[in-house]
Parts: C-alpha cells; structure tokens; sequence
C-alpha cells in the first residue's frame, strides 16, 4: 500500500442522462490521472469542463460511468460498499460552498464533533480534547464553538469545514473550489493554511480551482481539463512558464496581473466564443472550435496525450517533445 | 480629459442600513467624482461598502432594509438624494447604465432580448421603433454576439452565461448613458469569458467615451482596466489615486496588505504570499479613531483616537490620496496642502 | 445560547399565544372550573337568563351552559390533539419515506397523497364515518385519515429539498448511514415545518369536530360539545339566541386564535423594513453614537 499512488483514476468516464433526451452529458469522459503520496495537485479549467465532477467522483460522491479509481491501491468502488466508515477515515472532502456543507442547525461544537460520534471516537470528553486539537490546527479561537455556521464570517466558516474534514485525520483531502466563496484578503489566509498542514500533517491534497494565481503558488502538480478531457498535465512552474497547449496558452494569459504595468504591454490572447456543451463535444480535438492555430487534423482526430517540452503531457497534434505551438 | 468637470459625483456619503436585528453604518463619509471617459475601480472586500456606495443613491438597493442617506450625490444637474422617485428612475435609465454580477437579475426573462434593448432604447434613446430595433441589433454585434439577427429573437434562458452577460451590457447601453456602473461584472464568469468582458468594457469605452465605475475585489481585473482606483475600508475611503500610484506604490497600510495577499500570477519569483490578520469590523458600532487599527502592524495610541484624514502626497489632476498619518510621518512622505 | 437565538425569542408575538394558552388551560383544567356537571339536566331551572347561580344562564334541558362550554373545549381539545398527534405520526412518516427513498415507491406513495388531498378532507371523514359508523372514535379515525395527507406532503417537500443540501452530502463523506442523516439532519426540519403548519391546522380541526357533531355525526349528544350545542340552540335561536351565539362565540375564537398563531409563525421568517417608534429609537441611537464618536476624535485632537 504505501507504494502505490494516492489516488489512480483510470479511463474514468461519468455521464449525467439529460432529461430531454438529446444524448448525455459527458462530464468527465476519459481520464487517467495519478496524485503520488504528499503531491498537492490542482486541476483547473473553466466552468463546464468536469473538474468539479472528477473530484467528486474520486471521493466516490459520483459513481463512475466507466473506469476505475484506485485510492491507495484500492478500488474505491468496493472499499466503500464494503465499509464506507474505513474509506471516510482515509479520503475526505472540502466543498465549495463552507456554509452550504454545514447544517445551519448545528453550532461549531456539533459540526466538528458529527464524524467523531459517527465513527464512535472516545468518550464525550475524548471528543471535546480531539476538538479543540483541532481548532488549534486551523486556528480557530474557542469562542467560535458556540456559534451558528451562519454567524461566522466567510474565512471562520471554510476554517470549520476544513477542520471538519481533518477530524478523522484523513490522509488525502479533496478539495471542491475551496476559495472562491471567500475575500481577497481571506484567501491568502485559507491557502496559507491548506499549505501548512500538508507540510504538518503530511497530507495529499487535491484541489479543483479556477485561480490559477494561487495553483501557480501553492500545488506542485497540475492538470487542465477542457470539456471533460485532460488538455496538459504537469509540474505546475515549469507548465505555466511555458503551457503546451493553445488552451492552456489562452487560459493563463487570462489571468490579470495585479501590477498595472505588466498589463499595460502585456498581449492577451482572447478566445473566440465560448466552450461548446459537454453533450456535443466537437469531432477531433475539443478544443479545435476555439483554437487560432487549428490545422486539419485538429478537426478529425482526437490528439492522445503526449510528452512535451516542460516535462509534462499535453493533447495537442502540434506539440511533441521537441516543440509546441505558439499563439 | 481628465480636467473636464465631474459628471458624476459624491460628496460626504453617509449610510446606515436598519434591518430587523441590526443597524449598520456601512458607507461613512466618502468623496469621490467621475469624470468623462475614465474608468474608476471602486475596491473593497466584502461589507466594505462598495456596493452599498455605488447602488444606494440609484435607490437600487435590495428591499427588506432601511436606508438613511446623508450627504450629497450629484450628476446632471439633480441632487439624487432628494429627487423623487419617478425623476430618479428616469434618470437611471437615461444617465447611468448598471451591470450587475447576475445578468438574470436585469433581463426580463419572459421576454426575448432584443425588444427589451429596442424597447430600453426607444425609452431614454427617444427612437424611433425601427431605428431602435436596428440599434438593438446593432447593440448586440458591439457586445460580441454572434449572430445578432437571431439572438435578438431568443430568451434569456437559451443563452450561455457570457452570452448573458454581454446581453445585459447591451442592455446597459441601450439607452445611451453617460456613466456605466458595473457591479462585479466578471466575478461568476470564466477566466477566458472574463477576459472577453473586459475587452468590451474597454472597447466601449475608447468608443464612446462614456465613465465607468467598476466595482471589485478582483486586484488584477483593477490592473487591466482601471484609471482610478479608490480602495474602501469598512465605509471609508482608505486610499485613492491612479491605477498606477495605487498598485504599485500602495501607502496605506491596508491597501498594502490586500495587495501583498494577492498573488501575482505575472511576476517571476516573490515572496509567499502574506495575509492580513484578523477580520473587518462589524460597523454596527461606530468606534472612533481608524477602522483599521485593530489590524493594523503600525498602530498607535492615537489611531485609536483621530479619524485619520485624507492626505493628499502628490498633486495631479488625480491626486494619490492616503488616510494614515502614521505611514506618512514614518516614511517622511510630503503632504501637499 | 448565542445572541440572534435571544433577540429571536425577545420579538416574538407572545400576545398571539395568550388565547391559545387559554383554551388549552380551560381543557386542561375544565372539571376543576366547570360549577355544574354539564350532562346534568334540571327541569326546575330551563332556559334560564344569565344569573349568579347560572353564568352564562341553562339550556332547554337546565343544563348549566358555561359548564358545558368549559367541558365542550375539553373535549375539542382532546379529539384535536388525538388526530393531529395521529395525522402528524402517519404524514411525516409515509411523507419522509416516500421522500427518503425516492423512485417508484415515491412515485406510488404520491400518487395516494396527491388523491388524498384532491378531496377535501371533510368529504373523506364523512365518507369513512359512513363505513366506520358514527361515534366518538370513528370521527377520530375518520378526521386522522382525512387529515393525514397534507403532512405527508409537506414532509416529502422538506425531505426531499433537504436531501440536495451540501451538508448532507458532508455527512455522507463523513462515512455516516442513512438512518443518522435521516434522524440527525433531515427529521429535525420536517418537525419544524410540520409543527408550525399544524399550529395553524388545529383551529380548521376544532371547527371540523363542531361541524361533524353538528351533523350528527360525531360526539353523542350527552356530552357537552360546541356543535352539539349549535344543533341544540337551533331551535330556540328567536327566542334564546344566547344559546346559539355563545358556542359559536367560542368557536370563533379558537379557529381565529390558531390561525393568528400559524400566521406569527410565518411572519417570522420574512424579512421587512424598519419602520415606526422602532427605527426611530435606531436612528437616535444612531445619532448618540455619532455625536460621542465626533467628540472623541474632536476632543483629543485640541487637547
């Protein structure tokens, strides 16, 4: 066990039924990914692309189509039909919205001491000792205990729900667009504290996100998803100074500088039109509708990942080992 | 350009909300003016004000609260704070245009959108119903609409979010306004459909020429966009001046502190991200002295004491504005009088 | 408790609850407050006037009228908790079951609720009463059956909205089983929906034993009960319409206090504008802050 990858996604593929009939939405359709033990990975892509999908399929909150994932070796599938309690102590899960996750009935107390009694951990006291480890661990004052989810301000909230999640002291943390319900200045306190307790707690974590400022800073691995589909994967500096793929390229380029004079000169690259549904994903390459360098084959054959320049895989006909498009 | 008269502007601002269980005072004495063709980025985090600010002398705040407004907001020869209601409801559609963060909350979603432009246009445009017709049409091209003869047939509902969005800034320039107020208009959208949105609002503006108020937490959306920028902290104004005096050279303590926490994505190697410790306060009280003492690194007894006043440190057209005394006298910056 | 529970409570109607709090003492304590038996007949004393000896005077039969409206409370008051305590138990069951599990049982279960409120629920219980036979019990068992529905379907709604919240999709990563979601998280929001609705519902039960009693249908006539009361005062209307007037008098202010009570509840939850005396004590709180503010920062700065 201690040799295998955290987390293994092979050939996943989940798709909804639409109600009205007209084919499928493919969310996730076709993934292989690998986080290595202590990896913090992010995944980003714009909204519709199916990383929040991936993300809940790995911590089994979505059955998969087709494929596997293997959390440490085991099938995720079996492991939590056969006992749902020992995979919850090994994988948890941190939602977007921190507010949404927590009933609005339950003070802090309760919230951070619901999978304690769940999991039948110690006497109340055992609990009430656990708890304030944790409050410490995110930082929280004790005098949040006896509050309503509802009375605490945006940062507070997301320090719960992550306290929550450490509170079976998970080894792997998945993590739901953790950030973006929360202020400027807060986000710089949550991403600060994801990164130290991955260092404390020698935790993997993955992150789903759409800042990419902040993936740049904190994860060591990232992938890109476009339409359901990895568009490049890799380590995450060497990736972002020099993206593969024509998506990636737009992607980063969209993101501000907070310096006016780097935006003063700075060339943008501005995609036309917006992603097509993940029901009717184009012929050939996904992204070839969008793509100002799309060439013939682009519209007929889907590229296969492979490697490219900064180390890591790309699904781009253009790119190989030796070069990659430029636009 | 930038010496021509306000067109729009705002003095002493002072608001309180009364909700059922509390009051709060959430703008507290701000100044600030638009002029012709600038864009002006009015940042803050969450219950800084920003919006309360900028929506309340429209009379656009939510219902559910009361709202006590002190002090003055001018723009075309009217006091808005005290015209009647009919007189302010014209003037928002004619003067200013408003985009908001959910375009759903500006479109009639049983109606198609193009006769609500034409209709929007024929209102405060005085046209007539082809020309506005046309002029919707017209609208929707300029707002990066693929296809707009069929667009202006269709319902909000069978449009994608960017689609949307860019519909209601149609919307918002139907009726030809002078002042373009847009509340976090890229906030819930995608990075590359953002980037798209700001390039409109940039467009339009070199067109037309017309001011816009930005309101956002976004740093980087600031950096892209904006020409002024004025930074709120709960209610009060903590610095002003231009995007370039703001961004990169920040004075005041708080202003330094959200951009330091910021992290910048074009920048080759920095420090960690820092964080500004603690929360805003509540404003359900009205503590004397800076509001942003308590998280204050430099603070002093008197902080706690004196409001500290705006100073001006270098004289233009767009003067970079600071409300720390402190900072200023620590670092022997020059107040100009 | 934290703060916003105690202002909660603080600006809670209590007035609304002073009528209901009155009936339900009266028909907790009415064999202590009754002066006569109410079954009692005394031929020597009919239709008599109002009086020291007979407060609200006798009916055709002698039979202290005041007791027989004190008793006739108990006895709605019984007969309305049975079948709401019933009527709840059997709607939030079948309601949260249909909800919980969903599919083709959910399907099923709605069908026989959507039938179930199609008719109104008077029309049921006289029906069942029909088939069960009058009498005490049967109107109960009737009124349950007829009543049960509008929980079930309120208990479904919640259940069912409940179940697309992220906190229960927390508690499910929280490795927790379906028996803990469902009494942990979701019972607690159906009992709180379904104990506001029946607080209103209570006053349409009160009036719906008067109706079947009046009819015939339900308490036998010995026993003192507001519609049986109506029925008996029917004929002397003209002449003693105290008679007729007094229990529905009564009647009418149960029904009015219920529903007033259900509206508090519904209130609550609705956001409105300051207005009145209120915002203006806000507005000079206001203003006293301000001024200490302004002295504060104006009186340091000269000294």
């Amino acid at each position: 066990m201690s040799d295998a990858a955290a987390i293994e996604v092979r050939g996943l593929k989940v798709h909804f039924a639409n109600r009205s009939g007209a084919g499928a939405v493919r969310a996730v359709d076709g993934i292989d990914l690998t986080v290595a033990r202590g990896a913090f990975h992010g995944i980003v892509g714009e909204s519709g692309c199916g990383k929040t999908t991936l993300a809940r399929t790995i911590v089994g909150l979505q059955k998969e189509s087709e494929g596997t994932v293997l959390i440490g070796g085991r099938n995720r599938a079996e492991w939590l039909k056969s006992d749902r309690k020992s995979f919850s102590r090994e994988v948890q899960f941190v939602f977007q919205d921190p507010l949404g996750s927590m009933s609005r009935r339950q003070s802090v107390y309760q919230t951070l001491e619901e999978p304690l009694q769940i999991h039948r951990f110690g006497s109340s006291v055992e609990r009430r000792r656990r708890i304030a480890e944790l409050l410490d661990l995110v930082a929280l004052p004790e005098t949040v205990l006896d509050r309503l989810p509802r009375s605490l301000s945006g940062g507070q909230r997301q320090r719960v729900s992550i306290a929550r999640a450490l509170a079976l002291k998970p080894s792997i943390l998945v993590c739901d667009e953790p950030l973006s319900a929360l202020d400027v200045s807060i986000r710089a306190q949550i991403v600060n504290l994801f990164t130290s307790l991955q260092k404390q707690l020698g935790l993997t974590i993955v992150i789903v996100a759409h800042d990419l400022a902040i993936v740049r800073e904190v994860c060591s691995d990232v992938t890109v998803m476009y339409l359901g589909r990895i568009s490049e994967a890799g380590v995450t500096r060497p990736l972002f100074r020099e993206p593969a793929h024509p998506y990636s390229q737009a992607l980063l380029s969209a993101v501000p500088s907070p310096d006016p004079r780097i935006e003063a000169g700075r060339r943008r690259i501005i995609l036309a039109g917006d992603p097509p549904s993940p029901s009717a994903p184009p012929p050939g390459c996904r992204f070839n509708t969008r793509c100002p360098v799309a060439i013939d084959v682009c519209r007929v054959e889907e590229p296969m990942l492979r490697s490219v320049p900064h180390g890591g895989v790309a699904a781009c006909h253009l790119a190989d080992s030796g070069r990659r498009p430029v636009i | 350009m930038s010496d021509a008269q306000p067109i729009y502007s705002i003095e002493d601002l002072v608001i309180d909300l009364y909700a059922t269980t509390v009051s709060v005072r959430a703008v507290d004495g701000v100044s600030f003016n638009v002029r012709p063709g600038e864009t002006v980025a009015v940042v803050g985090e969450s219950g800084s004000g920003k919006t309360v600010m900028t929506l309340g002398p429209l009379g656009l705040l939510p219902e559910g609260v009361t709202v006590d407004m002190k002090g003055s907001a001018r723009a075309d020869g009217s006091e808005l704070l005290s015209i009647g209601s009919r007189q302010l409801s014209d003037l928002r559609g004619r003067y200013f245009g408003v985009i908001f963060q959910d375009p759903m909350s500006a479109l009639n979603p049983m109606l198609k959108i193009g006769p609500q432009l034409a209709r929007q246009a024929r209102r405060f445009a005085g046209l007539s119903h082809e020309a506005a017709r046309k002029e919707a049409v017209s609208l929707l091209a300029r707002s990066g609409i693929p296809d707009p003869e069929d667009r202006y047939n269709r319902y909000p509902h069978e449009m994608s979010g960017g689609m949307l969005q860019r519909a209601m800034i149609a919307l918002a320039l139907a009726a030809r306004p002078r002042v373009l107020i847009a509340d976090e208009p890229t906030t819930a959208l995608d990075a590359t459909v953002q980037a798209q949105i700001l390039e409109l609002i940039r467009q339009i503006q070199r067109e037309d020429g017309i001011a816009v108020v930005l309101i956002t937490h976004d740093i980087g959306v600031v950096a892209s966009v904006a020409d002024r920028v004025i930074v709120l902290y709960a209610g009060q104004v903590a610095e002003e001046g231009t995007a370039m005096d703001v961004l990169t050279r920040p004075v005041h303590p708080y202003t330094r502190g959200l951009l330091a926490s910021v992290p910048d994505f074009r920048a080759d190697e920095r420090a960690a991200t820092r964080e500004i410790p603690g929360l805003p306060p509540n404003q359900i009280r009205l503590e004397p002295g800076c509001r942003f003492a308590e998280r204050c690194e430099l603070v002093e007894a008197g902080c706690r004491q004196h409001r500290p006043p705006l100073q001006t440190i270098s004289a233009s057209t767009s003067p970079h504005r600071v409300a720390c005394p402190v900072v200023l006298k620590r670092e022997g910056i020059a107040v100009h009088v | 408790m934290n703060i916003s529970a105690i202002r909660d409570i603080k600006d809670w109607p209590w007035l609304v609850l002073l009528p209901v709090i009155g009936f339900v003492l009266i028909g907790i304590f009415a064999p202590a407050i009754m002066p006569y038996d109410p079954s009692a007949q005394d031929y020597s004393a009919t239709l008599e006037g109002m009086s020291w000896n007979h407060w609200l005077g006798t009916d055709y039969l002698g039979r202290d009228v005041f007791s027989r409206i004190v008793g006739g409370a108990r006895i709605s008051l019984v007969a309305m908790v049975i079948v709401l305590v019933a009527a709840l138990a059997i709607g939030v069951t079948i309601g949260s079951f249909a909800g919980y599990v969903g599919g083709r049982v959910e399907l099923v279960l709605i069908s026989i609720i959507d039938i179930a409120l199609a008719l109104p629920s008077l029309v049921i219980a006289l029906a069942l009463i029909g088939i069960l036979g009058t009498g005490y019990w049967s109107m109960i068992t009737a009124l349950t059956l007829a009543w049960w529905a509008n929980y079930a379907r309120m208990s479904r709604a919640v259940v069912t909205a409940e179940l697309q919240q992220p906190y229960i999709e927390a508690a499910r990563v929280m490795g927790a089983g379906h028996l803990w979601i469902f009494v942990r998280h979701i019972l607690p929001h159906v009992l709180a929906l379904v104990v506001v609705y029946a607080s209103a519902d209570a006053g349409a039960l009160v009036l719906a034993i008067a109706t079947l009693s009046f009819l015939g249908l339900g308490v036998a006539p010995p026993t003192p009960e507001w519609g049986q009361m109506l029925v008996d005062g029917m004929s002397y209307i003209e002449e003693v319409p105290r008679l007729v007037v007094l229990p529905g008098l009564a009647l009418t202010l149960v029904v009015v206090s219920f529903n007033l009570l259900g509206e508090a509840f519904a209130l609550q939850k609705v956001p409105r504008p300051v207005r009145g005396a209120t915002l203006r004590r806000r507005r000079r709180a206001r203003a006293r802050e301000e001024a200490e503010r302004n002295a504060v920062e104006t009186g340091t700065t000269s000294a």
